[in-house]
């Protein structure tokens, strides 16, 4: 049971249906994700990664099934901005940082929804873009960056309100080879240094090994739950009981 | 960064769009100051030429609408003989095309009233006695006509000799043809007939003595109205269709400005979904994304207002200068005026934001994101 206290995402049954039922992107998805864990979440073009992402952002409303963050239903959630600022550090392929915001301002976006007082978010921002090796290109809008140094402002981004979990979805699907390493070794390490949950989603299984556990989907369900690290074997075989 | 830059910033994405925004709010705000400024310039010169030349009370039959009917002019002699009554005199005003003028002031005033009295004389002679078929020129209708002592003015068929311009110290008294009463009685064919009694109460008299001659006049000539001064302005037709035309023409104004913001501010929300979803998935709230869609448009409108504003009192300007209309207008922008029109803009600003903001706050931000 003490891993209970560790447990970050419960889901059970998670669905997801769009277009009035007709596309049923997840269709009774159970899982269990302990704190500090490295998620890879792999499978086929449509089977649902994203979706169940967004989930777990709190981005989008499940249609059925439960969903917990720490003992709490998502989809009912007081105040899910709140969440999704303070909890949840959120990574896209397409970077999705605002164009007309500079670097440095687009890192402070988020900042606004805390006691941050305004003075200190320009000095946060920076190092935060430090520690992703970005502070020589403060002031520059993100049509002036090349995609790897948009993922490393996306990232400073998430990282705004110090979150416990990071969420990246194909965070190097959009980069050449020699970036997405660059970016993946940056992910990986904050996941270490600062003992966030990480969740990624991938299709490249080379990057999937990376993780501590793995879990396949196929058509909207979970098909394999692989764990490679002796701790998150055990959360595999809770999940199961 | 402060969310004020944002603010700012959603604007000047846009550089055209919201300059074309800013002209579309500041034409109708411009109108508002104009009109309405112009309109109150009018009745205030109107008071302060009651004041000027001392009457008390007026009284007219004011069932003509701009221009009070005509009444026979015994009525005079009997509101004379009332209590408390220290002098009266008889007006017949008309409105008349002179020349190329389109519209002047024409006042016959009995020869010898007390309103005669109250003129500074610039150049020439006063008319000689009644009966001296000769017009006084107001300044300003003077330099209008382009007349000096000398010239003729044609009022209906007759030829009549400008001997004097006079100094009257309201816009309209300065902007009139002035004559005895009695050759203007002549020359239109309204023989022993007036449309107005100026009436002087005695010294001393309370408001609440000239309230109750007031009755008694209405007494002896119950189809007429006798007004205190101060409110012959507020309660003439004329005026307050005037008053009612300037701010319904300025709401239209002002409708055509909340049509043009609204569609600005629906334009940046659709054209921002994506944006207004990256908002929602940092964290921002619903409220912040009103908040934000608000102040911009609310910025709008008190650009917009501030523009108008000059715009609109550089226009009144304009007009004041422009031959044909000189002389005849004495805008009243006052600071009032201006505040509220620059209110009028923001309120309008942050109306025309509510459903755009309203629709930008409602996306999910997953769609938003992805749409
Ligand atoms: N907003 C939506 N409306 C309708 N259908 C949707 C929507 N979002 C996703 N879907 C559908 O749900 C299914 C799962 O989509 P999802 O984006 O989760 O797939 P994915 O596993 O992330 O795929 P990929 O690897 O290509 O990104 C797909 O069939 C997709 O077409
Ligand atoms: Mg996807």
């Amino acid at each position: 049971m003490n891993t209970m206290a560790n447990l970050v995402f419960e889901g059970v049954g998670l669905k997801k249906e769009f277009d009035d039922g007709q596309v049923h992107a997840l269709r009774g998805v159970d899982f269990r994700i302990a704190k500090g864990e490295f998620v890879a979440v792999i499978g086929p073009s449509g089977c649902g990664k994203s979706t169940l992402l967004q989930m777990l952002g709190a981005l989008d409303r499940p249609s059925g099934g439960t969903l917990y963050y720490c003992g709490n239903s998502i989809p009912d959630l007081p105040n899910p901005s709140a969440y999704r600022a303070r909890e949840i550090g959120f990574i896209f392929q397409a970077f999705h940082l605002l164009p007309t915001f500079t670097a440095v301002e687009n890192v402070q976006i988020p900042m606004f929804e805390t006691d941050l007082p305004a003075s200190k978010r320009r000095d946060r921002a920076i190092s935060l873009l430090k520690s992703v090796g970005m502070d020589h290109r403060l002031d520059h809008f993100p049509a002036k960056l090349s995609g790897g140094e948009r993922q490393r402002v996306a990232i400073a981004r998430s990282l705004a309100n110090g979150p416990s979990v990071l969420l990246a979805d194909e965070p190097t699907g959009n980069l050449d080879s020699e970036n997405a390493r660059l970016i993946l070794e940056l992910v990986v390490r904050l996941h270490r240094e600062q003992n966030m949950t990480l969740v990624l989603v991938t299709h490249d299984m080379a990057i999937a090994r990376l993780a501590s556990r793995t879990i396949t989907m196929k058509d909207g369900r979970v098909v394999s739950d692989n764990a490679s690290a002796p701790d998150a074997h055990r959360e595999k075989e809770q999940a199961i009981k | 960064m402060t969310f004020f830059t944002i603010v700012v910033r959603g604007l000047i994405r846009r550089p055209v769009r919201t300059a074309l925004t800013l002209v579309g709010i500041s034409i109708g705000i411009a109108a508002v100051v104009a009109l309405v400024g112009i309109a109150s310039g009018y009745e205030k010169s109107i008071d302060k030429q009651l004041d000027v030349i001392g009457v008390d009370i007026v009284v007219s039959n004011m069932s003509g609408g701009f221009l009070p009917k005509v009444f026979d002019e015994s009525l005079q002699a009997r509101i004379a003989k009332l209590p408390g009554v220290a002098e009266t005199t008889s007006v017949l005003m008309e409105m008349e095309s002179i020349e190329d003028a389109p519209m002047m002031m024409v006042s016959g005033r009995e020869w010898g009233g007390f309103t005669w009295g109250k003129l500074n004389l610039m150049t020439g002679r006063m008319p000689r006695d009644g009966a001296e078929h000769a017009v006084i020129l107001g300044r300003m209708a003077a330099e209008v006509l382009n007349k000096k002592v000398g010239d003729t003015v044609q009022i209906e068929a007759e030829e009549l000799p400008v001997v004097g311009i006079v100094d009257g110290r309201s816009v309209v008294e300065n902007g009139a043809i002035m004559l005895s009463l009695k050759v203007l009685q002549d020359v239109t064919g309204n023989e022993g007939k007036a449309n107005f009694v100026d009436v002087r109460v005695t010294p001393n008299s309370t408001r609440e003595d000239v309230r109750r001659l007031c009755e008694r006049i209405k007494g002896i000539f119950p189809e007429g109205r006798a007004l205190v001064a101060g409110e012959v302005v507020s309660n003439s037709q004329g005026f307050r269709i005037a008053r009612a035309m300037s701010w319904s023409t300025s709401l239209l104004a002002i409708i055509v400005g909340v049509l043009g913001v609204m569609n600005t501010m629906l334009m940046t929300v659709f054209e921002r979904t994506h944006e207004i979803g990256i908002l929602l998935a940092v964290g921002w709230t619903r409220r912040r994304i009103v908040y934000m869609v608000l102040c911009e448009s609310a910025l709008l409108g008190l650009l917009g207002g501030l523009v108008g504003v000059a715009l609109g009192a550089l226009g009144v300007q304009i007009l004041e200068h422009t031959t044909g209309i000189r002389g005849l207008l004495e805008p009243n922008l006052s600071p009032k005026l201006l505040l509220t029109s620059v209110t009028i803009a923001v309120v309008v600003g942050v109306i025309s934001g509510m459903y755009p903001a309203w629709r930008g706050s409602r996306l999910t931000p997953s769609f938003a994101l992805n749409g």
